[in-house]
């Protein structure tokens, strides 16, 4: 039983709560990220810039090889492992250029992506599954209680804190994977990763989509970004109140799809002009000046993934395998 | 823990027996490389192809990933509409109303696959998943554009099409560029975007089967040991079928326009 249980109890405050709940639930991950991320912050954390640390010197293959190690670590083992790896790879942004910066975002990112994905899993989450993890339902402890009403859509009568404490733990995994994963993407070239693909013989057509795609990535953000300012400066929202700027943030948003799609499929021209006249697949491969070698870095690497699988075994020798069923998300 | 986190269950209570998964993605990849031999696979794309299946993958990547995602959850979460990959379906539409040929599809899904592994999933799972949804989700777009002789949506080359009779019965107003004139002599307008909303709507609703059947039915028992629930497995499909269809007649109307104003 919780202090605040008579809140609750009175159906008044229970169906004003409940739906202040369900909309501040859903609204403040993205509140918080349009109004301290930005889609320029997003632009940040998906684009590379250049540096001289030691992730910048790792062979890609490492990166990617370390980020599969965390995912299955993360996945295999009790959640506070995914936790403290999620800070750890967290704390390997400073090393980037602009590191602090980086760092800020993906504190950002990750409170974004715990907080939402915590709220998305723990409403619906039904005590059969909760059983797997605790095995007492009796001994439950009831956050809050909805109005019948809710189960129409998808909620559980009762939000209990065994729930809300699944939600987190599966939120962890996904930070750990998509930290290191983004790790990747912001310290290596696309020429490096180009020269990655090649050395794994994937086709040049297939690696030439694939860049492409990496660099339109962080160039999408900057377009809507652009789009949606455009809309305001032309009035959208003029002296509304403050606090349906996000709804018209939404809106200007949505708007902004088909013309960033047409700018860009319309840009698409000269970017295959410009690889046809450089002579792009006029051979089945490609010489490469720089080739991609496994040096000291990528060592100390290697002793470090090693370290996590013998983590994930040891963890699960000793009792702290995995303890949630994964029930997909 | 098996191989990059797959954990190969085979045998779990509901489970899609595996041989019947392997007979289909085996009669797929047949298909994939009967279409590959006869356009000539990769070799078959130009360098615009290319870059035009590059970036829609990387709008379906920051759709489903960021902007969708952050979307979806102003709405209630329900079977009914999944904003994420609704967006996909629009994205991967479009981009095949523009390369029009064979392979487009299965292409497509690969790279937003390996897209998606490097901004989000990390690489755990793979092939797997990669095999999935382009044999999945791709081949489905693929066999529209084989079944229409390389005119998905009723869109044909704009180029070359002398202009006839003008008609003019869409009210709406468009962007009265060349290529739209030039276009409105191709076909009887109601007819082309007709056409390309039947088309999407047969689409979509393929689309609407592999995620509860394939994944739920096998690969979420087979990559994480998951449950399988049969009686989710219909719902969830029966669930998904309006969203899909309908967002596959939009897709394939939407098509049809980006296609022109992109002027392809």
């Amino acid at each position: 039983m919780v202090f605040w249980s008579f809140l609750y109890e009175q159906s008044l405050t229970q169906n004003v709560l409940s739906w202040f709940l369900f909309f501040y639930g859903v609204v403040f991950p993205i509140l918080l990220l349009l109004s301290v991320l930005g889609l320029k912050g997003f632009l940040e954390i998906t684009r590379y810039e250049s540096g001289k640390t030691f992730l910048y010197k790792l062979n890609p293959l490492t990166k990617i090889i370390f980020g599969v190690v965390v995912m299955i670590v993360a996945s295999t083992t009790i959640w506070w492992i995914g936790a403290i790896l999620t800070l750890a790879v967290m704390f390997l942004y400073f090393t980037l250029t602009n590191g602090v910066r980086k760092f800020v975002y993906i504190t950002i990112l990750n409170a974004i992506t715990i907080i939402g994905g915590t709220w998305g899993i723990a409403p619906y989450t039904p005590t059969s599954i909760l059983q797997m993890v605790f095995p007492n339902p009796s001994s439950y402890t009831t956050v809050w209680v909805w109005p019948s009403y809710f189960t129409i859509m998808g909620y559980e009568p009762t939000l209990t804190l065994q729930a809300l404490i699944y939600g987190l733990q599966i939120s962890f995994r996904i930070t750990a994977v998509l930290d290191s994963a983004l790790l990747l993407i912001l310290s290596t070239t696309t020429s490096d990763i180009f020269r990655m693909f090649s050395k794994i013989k994937v086709p040049l057509a297939v690696t030439f989509s694939i860049l492409v795609g990496l660099r339109t990535v962080p160039r999408i953000f900057e377009l809507f970004d652009t789009s949606i300012k455009m809309q305001f400066a032309r009035g959208l929202g003029y002296n509304k109140p403050k606090i349906v700027n996000a709804f018209y943030f939404l809106y200007a948003g949505i708007l902004a799809i088909v013309p960033t799609m047409v700018y860009l499929l319309r840009g698409a021209k000269n970017l295959a002009i410009s690889a046809d006249t450089r002579g792009f697949r006029a051979y089945n491969s490609r010489t490469s000046l720089v080739h991609l070698s496994i040096g000291k870095m990528d060592y100390i690497m290697f002793v470090i993934i090693i370290g996590l699988i013998v983590l994930d075994i040891l963890a699960n020798i000793y009792g702290f395998g995995r303890s949630i069923p994964y029930v997909g998300f | 823990m098996g191989f990059n986190g797959i954990s190969g269950i085979v045998n779990a209570p509901g489970e899609l027996p595996w041989e019947l998964v392997l007979l289909y993605f085996a009669v797929a990849i047949a298909i994939a490389f009967l279409f590959g031999k006869k356009t000539g696979g990769l070799r078959g794309f130009s360098t615009l192809d290319l870059v035009y299946i590059g970036i829609g993958a990387a709008f379906s990547v920051v759709w489903e990933f960021y902007i969708g995602a952050f979307l979806g959850k102003f709405i209630p979460s329900n079977p009914f509409i999944n904003v994420g990959f609704l967006g996909r379906l629009l994205i991967v539409f479009i981009v095949a109303g523009l390369v029009r040929k064979v392979g487009t599809g299965i292409l497509s899904l690969a790279i937003f696959d390996i897209l998606g592994d490097l901004f989000h999933y990390g690489f755990g799972g793979e092939p797997i998943f990669l095999i999935y949804e382009s044999l999945t989700y791709g081949l489905f777009v693929d066999l529209l554009i084989a079944a229409t002789g390389g005119q998905p949506f009723g869109i044909s080359s704009f180029k070359g099409i002398s202009r006839a009779r003008g008609k003019t019965t869409i009210a709406k107003a468009s962007s009265g560029s060349e290529e739209e004139e030039e276009y409105s002599g191709n076909m009887y307008k109601p007819i082309a975007y007709g056409l390309g909303a039947i088309e999407g709507a047969i689409i979509g609703a393929l689309w609407a089967f592999p995620d509860p059947l394939f994944y739920d039915g096998f690969f979420k028992p087979f990559l994480y040991g998951g449950y399988v629930n049969w009686g989710k497995i219909i719902f969830t499909i029966e669930a998904f079928l309006p969203g899909d269809i309908i967002m596959g007649i939009i897709a394939g109307v939407l098509a049809i326009i980006i296609a022109r104003a992109v002027g392809q």
